[in-house]
């Protein structure tokens, strides 16, 4: 009955949710002080945890680019704090649903009839909400389906939606300006592409196409003549959720076998298709027993250009790290050092990449990797974080890193993250060409 | 005679629609039609009353759309008013050079103003509110409120509301009348929302029983 009943409306409405999160931060920091007056053993994490809770309840509220906001935020655990993490990353499994009526006339007017028309069975009540839409289930010629709807208007709202983010991720994120832009184009961009459904379909059936023999990996199947610009129509997939699933103790057997079959997918895009699945935050997987992954959601694509492969892919060759005039090539050819950095700051950076460097291609140079080392996780997020409060970084009126960059380290945070979660040994292979 | 009055029903559209005005006069348009003048009142008195009977169509139309429904009678009162209006958009669409031209001659906010041009439709709209908020207090959906008076001004507010979404509508430039679509769902839930129990409801009754009960 309360579907939707206090989503705030309007612009005004909407910036006003945003500049409560935004103020609250303000107000815990105040309150942390003030108990850390009385008791010094309280520690920064328990402050975090207060501000992510108050930026997740204001969000919440929100739909559309807000919540997609919240999770590429949750996904770039690189970037924040492990409590705010966990906060945004229930903004991944809920936010109030549509109204029966707008269901049905979504139908009505896209694909000309009422669901009861297409389908044997139609639950007009959304199983579950995504950032633009929501899940609803649905049975035809005998199969469970999922059929996605999105939400009216989610397209023209994306760029006022971020504009009001802004200064809260400037807060969270502590970004300077040129990096900002970047980041926030970055999203624009990609959540114009995600509110396109009809991309979307083109994309999960090419993708799941070519991946469907990838071991231990199911994807649902796509149906166009069900699908239009604001539905996409796909079968059921079973499965558990992340958190959910590794409450059941997997066998360390199963862990292995589903991130073998998380790393070959990732694997099998990045180097053969030159395409990624660019969003691997837990909501978009599923787990089940006896070691299988479910993929599903092609709405964030990546597409890797040639030449930023070559370079990118460069630098994970292990032997590369002994090679610091070519390493210092391809920095500056992808922009992480530029040409009006003095000397001396070139080296600064150059030892900053070379370190990060070092780290993330670090499971490449073995023939397995065990991603349940805690030491390695830490130490990646450690340093991002160092990283991240650098004030020569910080105070750069220049972005570094080109912005495929962003994406494809972004797919590897989220992929090592996964990994990390499930605690699973994987077998490296190394793409052919990189090893010579 | 009922063919008659859709003759001149549509005839009047027609010119409306391609001329952007009345025809210059009931004589002028009757000679077109080949009607007498006396045939032409038997029906409407004026213009005017065939545009009123015309938006006022448009609402009974749509309800009768919906009643033809199976399902429309299990739904809950919101999800009949949210329907309500889905329809209605959908059905004005096939209309909208004709609405905008109405509209350009109509006193603006029009949910501020009384349009004589929208009285037949008030009228129609306002019996489905009655029914709406009668069988919303039935179903508990909406509160009947202690003060009587308050609660007959419901199917005011709808409306109000009705109003506000039309004119959003004809203002509209978003693809497919999207932002239509989130209007209708937000304003029609506040609406219910406001008309179902509310905090101040509790605490008006929390307020009675401390009166009653002081010493």
């Amino acid at each position: 009955m309360d579907n939707q009943s206090s989503i705030p409306t309007g612009k005004i409405s909407r910036a006003a949710e945003f500049a409560k999160a935004t103020g609250k931060v303000g107000v815990n920091y105040v309150k942390h002080f003030g108990k850390k007056l009385f008791d010094p053993s309280l520690q920064k994490e328990e402050l975090h945890k207060e501000n992510a809770a108050d930026i997740y309840q204001s969000l919440s509220k929100l739909k559309g680019s807000a919540l997609k906001m919240a999770q590429m935020m949750s996904m770039d655990r690189s970037l924040l704090p492990q409590a705010y993490s966990d906060k945004f990353a229930m903004a991944q499994y809920s936010a109030p649903p549509m109204s029966a009526p707008l269901v049905t006339k979504t139908f009505l007017s896209t694909l000309g009839d009422t669901p009861s028309a297409f389908f044997d069975e139609f639950n007009l009540t959304a199983s579950n909400a995504a950032s633009i839409g929501q899940v609803h289930k649905a049975t035809y010629k005998g199969k469970k389906l999922a059929v996605k709807i999105q939400y009216p208007g989610v397209a023209d709202s994306i760029s006022s939606d971020l504009k009001m983010a802004r200064p809260l991720a400037v807060q969270l994120l502590n970004l300077n300006n040129a990096e900002i832009d970047r980041y926030f184009k970055e999203v624009e961009g990609k959540l114009l592409e995600e509110a396109n459904y009809e991309l979307e379909l083109k994309r999960s059936i090419e993708i799941t196409e070519a991946c469907k023999h990838i071991p231990n990996a199911y994807f649902p199947e796509y149906y166009p003549e069900l699908s239009s610009h604001r539905i996409l129509t796909m079968s059921w997939i079973d499965g558990l959720h992340l958190k959910d699933y590794l409450a059941t103790k997997p066998s360390q057997e199963d862990r292995n076998s589903i991130g073998q079959a998380l790393w070959d997918f990732y694997h099998f895009q990045i180097h053969t298709l030159k395409m990624v699945h660019a969003d691997p935050h837990p909501g978009n997987f599923l787990f089940k027993e006896g070691g299988q992954l479910g993929i599903f959601d092609f709405g964030c694509i990546k597409v890797i250009p040639e030449d930023f492969y070559e370079d990118y892919f460069g630098l994970i060759n292990p032997n590369i790290l002994t090679d610091k005039a070519q390493m210092g090539l391809i920095f500056r050819k992808l922009d992480f050092i530029l040409k009006e950095d003095s000397p001396e700051m070139q080296e600064f950076f150059f030892q900053i990449f070379y370190k990060m460097i070092e780290m993330l291609s670090r499971p490449f140079a073995s023939a397995t990797f065990d991603f349940s080392q805690k030491s390695y996780v830490d130490e990646v997020y450690g340093y991002f974080e160092y990283v991240a409060s650098l004030k020569e970084l910080k105070n750069a009126n220049a972005a570094r890193g080109s912005q495929h960059a962003l994406y494809i380290n972004r797919t590897f945070f989220g992929l090592y993250t996964l990994l990390y979660d499930l605690g699973a040994q994987v077998n490296m292979e190394m793409p052919e060409g990189v090893m010579n | 005679m009922i063919n008659l009055k859709n003759k001149i029903q549509e005839s009047f559209q027609e010119f409306f629609l391609t001329e952007g005005k009345n025809p210059p006069s009931v004589y002028a348009f009757c000679k077109k039609l080949k009607i007498t003048e006396a045939d032409f009142y038997e029906q409407f008195s004026s213009f005017e009353a065939i545009n009123g009977e015309l938006l006022a169509s448009f609402v009974s139309e749509t309800l009768q759309k919906l009643q033809g429904q199976p399902e429309y009678e299990t739904f809950s009162v919101r999800d009949k008013m949210l329907s309500f209006f889905y329809a209605y958009i959908e059905h004005l669409k096939a209309n909208r050079s004709y609405m905008l031209l109405m509209y350009a001659n109509m006193e603006k906010p029009i949910a501020m103003k009384n349009n004589a041009v929208l009285e037949k439709a008030k009228e129609k709209f306002m019996e489905f509110g009655r029914e709406m908020v009668m069988e919303g207090e039935e179903k508990r959906e909406i509160e009947s409120r202690l003060i009587a008076q308050l609660s007959m001004q419901y199917p005011k507010l709808l409306w109000m509301m009705h109003n506000g979404i039309l004119e959003f509508w004809l203002k509209d430039q978003s693809k497919y009348f999207e932002k239509t679509d989130s209007l209708i769902e937000k304003s029609v839930n506040t609406t219910m929302d406001l008309m179902g129990k509310t905090p101040f409801d509790s605490l008006f009754d929390l307020g009675k029983f401390i009166f009653q009960n002081k010493n």
